[in-house]
Parts: C-alpha cells; sequence; structure tokens
C-alpha cells in the first residue's frame, strides 16, 4: 500500500471515530437513550424504538457519513406545576446514535412514530441483497 | 476507646454499603427507567388532584384496564412485541410483557371524575381527591 492511501485510509477512519464521539447538546435538559430494537430482513434494516411522550413533529432523524442518528424532543410542560410524589422513571429528550453500513440506501430510509415508538427502516442497496444462485 | 473505633467502622461499612449500592442501581444508567418493574409510573401532586403517569409507548388502548376501588388504583394489560420469522434479530431491548400494577393511593379518589389520556405513549390519569375526603378547616372563634 501507498503511503498516500495509507495516509487516506487512517483519516478516513479517525474521521468514523470522530462521529462516535457524542456532540454536546445546547438544548436544555437531560438526554435518555431510547429503548431500541434492529432487526434485518432480506432488503431492510428495521430500527424501533421506544420514546414515550415524543410527539411526531419533534422527532429528528438524521444519517451523516453512515452514522444514523436520532434526536426526540419531549413536552415537559405539562409537569410545570406539578410536585412529584413517587416517581419510577426520568422524563426527558432521547438520542441515540447508530452506525450503519455503507450497504443502507440512505436515500430511502423511511420513518414514522406511533404512539411514542419510533419505526425506522433502512433499506438495503439492492446490491448488498444476497443473490441465490442457481446451480444447473 | 472501643465503641469509637466500632462506629468508625460502623460508617465505613456503611459508606461501603452504600457506594456498592448506588454501583448496583440504574441511576446512572442512559435509560429513562431501570429494568424492575413494567410499565414505570410517575406520580404529581396538582393542586388537590394526583396525576399518575405511566410509561407504554406502542399500547393498543383495548388492552389496557384501569380500575380504580376507594383508594386502590389497578392498571394492567399487555405489550406485544413481534417480529416475523423470516427476521433476524441484532438488538432487542425493549421488551413485550403482561403487566398488573395496583397503586395505593394517598387518598380516596372522586372514581366518577377520573380522567385518563393516552398520547404519545404516555398515559397519564387525573384522580382528583374525593370532596369527602378533603380536610376541613375549622375556624376558630
Amino acid at each position: 500500500m501507498k503511503a498516500e492511501t495509507k495516509e487516506m485510509a487512517k483519516s478516513k477512519e479517525q474521521d468514523l471515530q470522530k462521529q462516535e464521539v457524542k456532540d454536546e447538546k445546547t438544548v436544555a435538559g437531560r438526554f435518555y437513550q431510547p429503548l431500541t430494537d434492529i432487526v434485518e430482513s432480506n432488503n431492510a434494516l428495521i430500527v424501533t424504538m421506544d420514546m414515550p411522550g415524543v410527539a411526531k413533529e419533534n422527532v429528528n432523524v438524521k444519517v451523516e457519513k453512515n452514522v444514523l442518528e436520532v434526536e426526540g424532543q419531549i413536552d415537559s410542560s405539562p409537569y410545570l406545576d406539578t410536585k412529584p410524589i413517587y416517581t419510577e422513571y426520568n422524563v426527558g429528550h432521547y438520542t441515540r446514535r447508530f452506525t450503519v453500513s455503507s450497504e443502507i440506501d440512505t436515500e430511502k430510509i423511511e420513518a414514522s412514530l406511533d404512539d411514542g415508538v419510533l419505526h425506522l427502516t433502512l433499506p438495503k442497496k439492492p446490491e448488498a441483497e444476497p443473490r441465490r444462485i442457481s446451480v444447473s | 476507646m472501643f465503641g469509637s473505633f466500632s462506629t468508625t467502622l460502623d460508617t465505613l461499612l456503611a459508606l461501603q454499603d452504600a457506594m456498592d449500592r448506588s454501583m448496583k442501581s440504574d441511576y446512572y444508567d442512559m435509560n429513562t427507567s431501570g429494568r424492575g418493574v413494567f410499565p414505570t409510573i410517575n406520580l404529581f401532586e396538582q393542586e388537590d388532584n394526583l396525576m399518575l403517569v405511566a410509561e407504554l409507548p406502542g399500547i393498543q388502548k383495548e388492552d389496557l384496564k384501569l380500575e380504580v376501588k376507594n383508594n386502590l388504583l389497578r392498571l394492567a394489560g399487555e405489550r406485544k412485541i413481534e417480529y416475523g420469522k423470516d427476521l433476524s434479530i441484532h438488538r432487542r431491548e425493549r421488551r413485550s410483557s403482561n403487566f398488573d400494577r395496583s397503586f395505593k393511593l394517598p387518598f380516596a379518589v372522586e372514581s366518577d371524575k377520573i380522567k385518563a389520556e393516552y398520547k404519545n405513549g404516555l398515559l397519564a390519569v387525573t384522580l382528583p381527591r374525593a370532596e369527602a375526603d378533603k380536610p376541613r378547616k375549622i375556624s376558630i372563634s
């Protein structure tokens, strides 16, 4: 391997590593990780996240350089005039990141939010789908 | 002398115990709730009323059962999470479960004035305090 290409590969690797590091948030409030299921079908990856308290318009899904980032913000106004007397869970925004493989067609990602559950469908690129070769 | 020694040791042991417990607890986890009970609830006080909020993402309203009797509130139901057989599972953190929880409220509630709303995966139950149960102010002459 040429020194130049080696250098390039290295910087690309560093670039990816940098993305793994969490950005500092400027939005007030605590952020939590939503519980997530990831399943794979023949032609897509399906990501399901629990985000109770998040409305449709407050979800942000973005893909940047193979990093899928999901952010959901809750509305804390119903809690303003209340006094907690017994608590079992923390109230806060949600954020989580995943590195997706390059086999994902980032243009065709679909997202929907129903009853606090975010469904993401990440279709695989056609060439990444397994091809069955018939033996004659 | 010996007494003070033993209290120091006790203090240290208590400290160690407290640290062990904090390590075992999920307070420092990144999730909103621990891995214990389901569904997790928060109980708030709002003037004379109580507001119970339960984290129940992705549930069918028909699968939820909410009952109240005097100061006992029961929340039961089922949460189903199923994936087809042709899917391979990479990560599974969300749970499907049957649940049945009862809560003893600090006062009797007006059962016909209870309001329950399910929105964005949160169940909010407003529990007004029963008129008969409210403390009476007695004027002193």
